[in-house]
């Protein structure tokens, strides 16, 4: 398990487009994706669960990657937020 | 034959005066949208000339080139591959824009941007302040209704908008400027504390500090000298201060160490924007004020006449700078002297102020914008009851010609009124309250009328608006939920949710949803307003900002329905939701409802997106357009 913190930077909170880049990037992995925000997880690997998030400006979320190729998710992911959301 | 968007973009390019002339390149629904460098190398006449542009117009160091909704991004694509740019943002290209611009564009631009968001707080307050101060001059009623409890209750509301306006200011300015907005404000209430004078107030005298002692004196001030004097009714002092504080909040932020951060940013941030702006704005724009005082109180008794048409036209210059508020001392000076015994001040600045309202009122009659429309109309009332900051900032001032009109019309509302020894017998009252206190009701009404008159007629006839601010005109067809499927899987299919036509996904306005990278998609042009369920099943997800919904049908299809391209800016106005996660839903429910007019306005495209966004899970997804 492969586990790092993210804070939301996006103004907007989370919405389509970012969250459609992150799924696309994370999707093509094994592993099990998921977004952790006040004591829930979302499956970053599924769009309509992921945007379900409704994550904020500012917020601080932890992603958490579990599977045989966990640490190569879990830097595909990093990128992902930081270039899109 | 549809038209050659490789030969439209080439033609388009080809009179742009070089790739160099190019700062950036976006488009919205129907226009391609050009940063330009030198607008004058631009060819203007041939790119109207070109098959496919149906009109070229440049405002604000941007070139648009209407050409369609459909076509445009085509041309677009085309127009990058041409040229050799990059893709930029409607944002991108409205900073590089920005940045082209004259220095005294861009801060014009400045006041603009904090000013418009605090109009709502001020417009009333102006109306309501001139009707209180109006009525306690009416000769009889006034004296009695001025002592009343109720005079002093109406007037505390609403001048409290003015009076505390650099808070207003402050914050809206943190907002353009960038910087926490809580600081902002405390830099704003520090301009207006208690412990200073009230800036009105500021003939009867006040006291001062001396930060760094009588040591060295500059201009008739010592270094490290307070006045303790507020900026009561202040505008651009303010807004100086705000952009200062942004960057050495912005500067402190990278040289602080984190764990520091709290503890020293905010305490060095704000006391070193207060340290700078009470020893260095503050002075300057003192003096600035004793000599416009000075020079105005000389001014409008020279050259028989000629003088007081002089300062007609530059006393809203003073009411932007924020240096009007000691006129009251001019006025009760002129009053007091037994040569004059006269306000002959007042006929001035009542004709700069109904010179305001007369082009302020023009722009309200003559703009195709609602929005622009409710600012100018209530800011005209407004500055006819002789409260003009609503009518200068929201409205003359941002679009800057009005303004000139108007100086043009204070000009001449002056002259005729020191030429025919107009004057007043009290101060504190212009626009049409100056008839209580006017010397000749005749002359006056012919003087308000040359201001107005000038100023409305100057612009009517020579303002142009820009184009972009005026309403978009959407038809609204007779919602129906379509029978027709838009998309469909081997286990289900997906009904076409909104009215109007499919397009197939590379034709959406959006890279990201062109390139289906979150599932087979496809958009809907509308022709009404609503979002209907596409199958039975249920709702996933609604997006806060009511502009999304995800779903899931009874055969397992997970469908995103996104209304428009990057509406999630709109934060959910215009969106009207009519159901909630979790809710389940039947084949043509009313899922929500969206106001294409606000969305047209809002500068996007109201393209409904559809996605399927586990089409990894399906052979195949048949789609309504390709």
């Amino acid at each position: 398990m492969v586990e790092f913190q993210y804070t939301i930077t996006d103004e907007a909170g989370i919405h389509a487009r970012p969250a459609g880049k992150i799924v696309a990037a994370v999707k093509g992995f094994e592993s099990h994706v998921t977004c952790w925000s006040e004591d829930e997880a979302y499956d970053v690997k599924k769009l309509l669960s992921f945007m379900g998030s409704e994550l904020e400006y500012g917020e601080v979320v932890t992603i958490r990657t579990e599977g045989p190729d966990e640490i190569e998710a879990a830097e595909a992911a990093k990128k992902a937020f930081e270039e899109n959301l | 034959m549809a038209l050659d968007y490789r030969k439209c973009a080439e033609e388009i390019y080809s009179h742009l005066g070089g790739k160099d002339n190019i700062a950036s390149a976006a488009h919205c629904a129907t226009r391609l949208r050009l940063a330009i460098v030198d607008i004058n190398k631009v060819d203007t006449k041939a790119l109207e000339n070109v098959e496919g542009v149906k009109g070229v117009f440049s405002s604000n160091g941007q070139l648009q080139c209407i050409i369609g909704t459909g076509t445009v991004n085509k041309v677009y694509d085309e127009f990058l591959a041409v040229t050799g740019l990059t893709a930029a943002s409607k944002d991108d290209v409205k900073a590089a824009a920005a940045a082209s611009q004259p220095l005294p564009m861009r801060m014009v631009k400045s006041i603009g941007d904090v000013f418009v968001p605090i109009l709502p707080a001020i417009v009333a307050a102006g109306l309501m302040m001139g009707l209180v101060e109006a009525l306690g001059k009416i000769p009889g009623f006034g004296q009695a209704f001025a002592a009343s409890d109720w005079y002093g209750f109406l007037d505390m509301v609403s001048a409290t908008a003015f009076a505390y306006l650099p808070v207003l200011v402050a914050v809206s300015a943190t907002r353009v400027f960038g910087g926490n907005i809580f600081l902002g404000a405390t830099v704003g209430l520090a301009m207006i504390n208690s412990a200073l004078t009230n800036g009105w107030a500021a003939a009867d005298g006040y006291e001062k500090w001396y930060l760094l002692g009588k040591g060295i004196n500059i201009g008739g001030y010592y270094l490290g000298q307070i006045n303790r004097l507020g900026y009561q009714g202040h505008v651009i002092p303010v807004i100086i201060a705000i952009w200062l504080m942004a960057k050495i909040e912005k500067k402190l932020h990278e040289v602080t160490p984190e764990v520091l951060d709290l503890f020293i940013v905010p305490l060095c941030t704000v006391l070193a924007t207060c340290l700078i702006t009470f020893m260095v704005i503050g002075p300057i724009f003192s003096t600035a004020e004793n000599y416009v005082l000075a020079g105005a109180r000389v001014l409008v008794q020279s050259f028989f006449g000629i003088g007081a048409g002089i300062m007609g036209a530059l006393y809203p210059i003073t009411v932007v700078m924020g240096l009007h508020h000691m006129y009251t001392v001019i006025e009760a000076g002129f009053l007091a002297d037994p040569n004059i015994g006269l306000n002959i001040w007042m006929p001035v600045a009542s004709s700069a102020n109904f010179a305001q309202f007369g082009a302020c009122l023009a722009v309200g009659l003559k703009t195709k914008s609602s929005r622009v429309k409710s600012v100018a109309i209530p800011s005209a009332l407004s500055a006819a009851l002789g409260i003009t900051e609503p009518a200068i900032f929201g409205v003359n001032f941002r679009f800057m010609k009005p303004f000139i009109f108007g100086m043009v019309g204070g000009a001449a509302g002056s002259l005729f009124g020191a030429w025919t020894g107009l004057g007043a017998v009290a101060y504190g009252v212009t626009g049409i309250p100056g008839y209580l206190t006017i010397n000749n009701l005749g002359l006056y009404t012919v003087m308000l009328a040359i201001a107005g008159g000038v100023a409305f007629a100057l612009t009517t006839v020579l303002y142009k608006e820009d184009p972009d601010l005026a309403d978009k005109k959407v038809v609204e067809e007779p919602a129906v939920a379509p029978d027709v499927v838009a998309m469909s899987t081997e286990t289900g299919e997906v009904l076409q949710c909104t009215p109007g036509t499919i397009v197939a996904a590379k034709d959406i306005p959006d890279p990201v949803f062109a390139s289906e990278a979150m599932g087979p998609s496809v958009g809907i042009q509308p022709t009404a307003g609503v979002v209907y369920a596409p199958f039975d099943g249920e709702v996933v997800m609604k997006f806060p900002t009511n502009h999304a919904v995800g779903l899931k049908s009874a055969d397992g299809i997970e469908l995103l329905i996104h209304v428009g391209v990057d509406t999630v800016n709109m934060n959910g106005e215009g969106f009207t939701p009519n159901c909630d996660s979790g809710d389940k839903i039947a084949k043509g429910d009313v899922l929500l409802e969206f106001d294409r007019g606000a969305i047209a306005n809002a500068g996007y495209s109201d393209t409904v997106v559809v996605v399927i966004t586990n089409g990894a899970d399906y052979t195949a997804v048949k789609k309504a357009a390709e």
